[in-house]
């Protein structure tokens, strides 16, 4: 018996793959700002060995096809360093690594957009590098990164639709899912290509706000 | 934990295929997305409210929506419509819409930054507004962004792995092949990962000199 129409847990079935692509969008976030912060920190202090692993790693990130890293970390790591790796990890590892990545070229650029007599002044004062970090550069950096990052993530919310090729229910999965039962294409990719959209749009209208608040000391308040 | 890329020998030739796969998907792609790209920014820019209201729309939602999902669209979707083509021809043409979105941005952006002396200039020495369009807008705008188109044509590079989707054997789709024959992915996902961002490196090494040269009498442009 085959159910070629739309039923009503169908709706569950959409709700529960956004659910997982959201979930997994916000942990890999969370996870690649702090990395790819982390990353920007080690080149700001100039970590002899370290900066250039950070920057040849994050160059190769950056360049290949968020498809291949997956394969590597999903099929590659069991064969190679016989570990487990369960479709969500990898699937957390790559996305983490691969937001990390653009997230360390959008803070050292936002690190470096802050004028040298600003770092320097600070220093004659006697604050340290780290207090110079702290209280000079993040709060201006931040106002600085925030709409990159936006754009940023609006991307990246993309590319987690790729975790359904190495098997993990997300909602490009939950597509491919009633595609294949209910045989009607343009329905179903509508549907699941609307509310990619509608949570794109949401990300960049926090953005937005974001930036605005963070801005807001710098903004035009009248005469 | 052997690393052993000898066992990879036998199995360059089949590489080689694939990757000539993706380098032909990748050109006609990037000929349809500049195509596509040119118009819908000519139209964006364009007097008209309506015609910059729908092209508008066409770049936010291409932009927004994931590349899997629209190639989905159009690979499940297209013979539903009585449209029969093969993987190929699909990914090229999910390829050229998507990036066209992108590209028609970076037009965009090279169209508004074209001084309005010079338009002016050209509408009153009494040229036609599509001599305009091709002689003097289009030239120019395409000069300044050549950059940006870059870094958007890489990534069309990158977005072609997904084609490996839809049982279009390209690189990544003939590595797949091989990582099953061979039982090693480590090894054939590592090259995999190397080659394609020295291919890249590559491309934007070229779109470097590219940009040097056809911005070679402008002065102050490094």
């Amino acid at each position: 018996m085959r159910y070629t129409s739309f039923t009503s847990y169908d709706i569950v079935l959409l709700a529960q793959g956004l659910g997982v692509s959201l979930a997994l969008f916000l942990a890999t976030t969370i996870i690649g700002l702090l990395l790819g912060s982390l990353w920007a920190v080690i080149r700001f202090y100039r970590v002899p060995v370290l900066t250039q692993i950070v920057t040849v790693f994050a160059e190769l990130l950056k360049n290949s096809p968020v498809l291949v890293q997956l394969f590597l970390v999903f099929f590659g790591l069991p064969a190679f360093a016989k570990l487990n790796v369960t479709p969500v990890e990898a699937a957390v590892i790559t996305l983490s690594g691969n937001t990390a990545a653009f997230v360390y070229v959008i803070a050292v650029s936002a690190i470096e957009s802050i004028g040298r007599d600003q770092i320097e002044a600070a220093r004659v004062f006697g604050l340290s590098r780290w207090q110079v970090l702290r209280h000079i550069i993040a709060p201006q950096a931040m106002a600085f990164a925030i709409g990159p990052l936006t754009g940023l993530l609006v991307n990246q919310l993309q590319v987690t639709s790729l975790i359904s090729v190495i098997g993990v229910v997300d909602l490009t999965k939950i597509g491919n899912i009633l595609n294949l039962r209910t045989l009607k294409p343009f329905v179903v990719w509508a549907m699941v290509g609307a509310l990619y959209y509608v949570m794109a749009k949401l990300i960049a209208y926090g953005g937005a706000t974001l930036e605005k608040r963070l801005r807001a000391h710098t903004a035009w308040k009248g005469l | 934990m052997t690393f052993d890329l000898t066992i990879l020998a036998p199995h360059i030739p089949f590489l080689l295929k694939g990757a000539v796969l993706t380098a032909e998907a990748c050109v006609l792609a990037l000929v349809g997305s500049l195509c596509i790209g040119m118009i819908v920014a000519a139209l964006v820019t364009s007097a008209s409210p309506i015609l910059s209201r729908i092209a508008y729309i066409y770049v936010d939602l291409f932009r927004n929506i994931p590349f899997i999902v629209q190639l989905f669209f159009f690979f499940y979707g297209l013979p539903e419509i009585g449209i029969y083509l093969d993987a190929f021809a699909t990914g090229v043409i999910a390829l050229s819409i998507a990036g066209g979105a992108f590209t028609s941005d970076v037009i965009r952006s090279g169209i508004l930054s074209i001084d309005t002396g010079i338009l002016e200039a050209a509408e009153v020495s009494g040229l036609s507004k599509p001599t305009i369009f091709r002689k003097i807008v289009m030239p120019i705008a395409l000069r300044t962004s050549v950059r940006p188109l870059g870094s958007v044509f890489i990534n069309l590079i990158l977005t072609s792995s997904i084609l490996s989707t839809i049982t279009l054997n390209e690189l990544t789709g003939s590595a797949k092949i091989v990582a099953s024959d061979t039982f090693r992915p480590f090894e054939i996902y590592a090259v995999l990962l190397v080659a394609y961002a020295s291919l890249t490196y590559l491309v934007s090494l070229a779109i470097g000199a590219l940009h040097r040269y056809l911005n070679r009498d402008q002065s102050g442009v490094a």
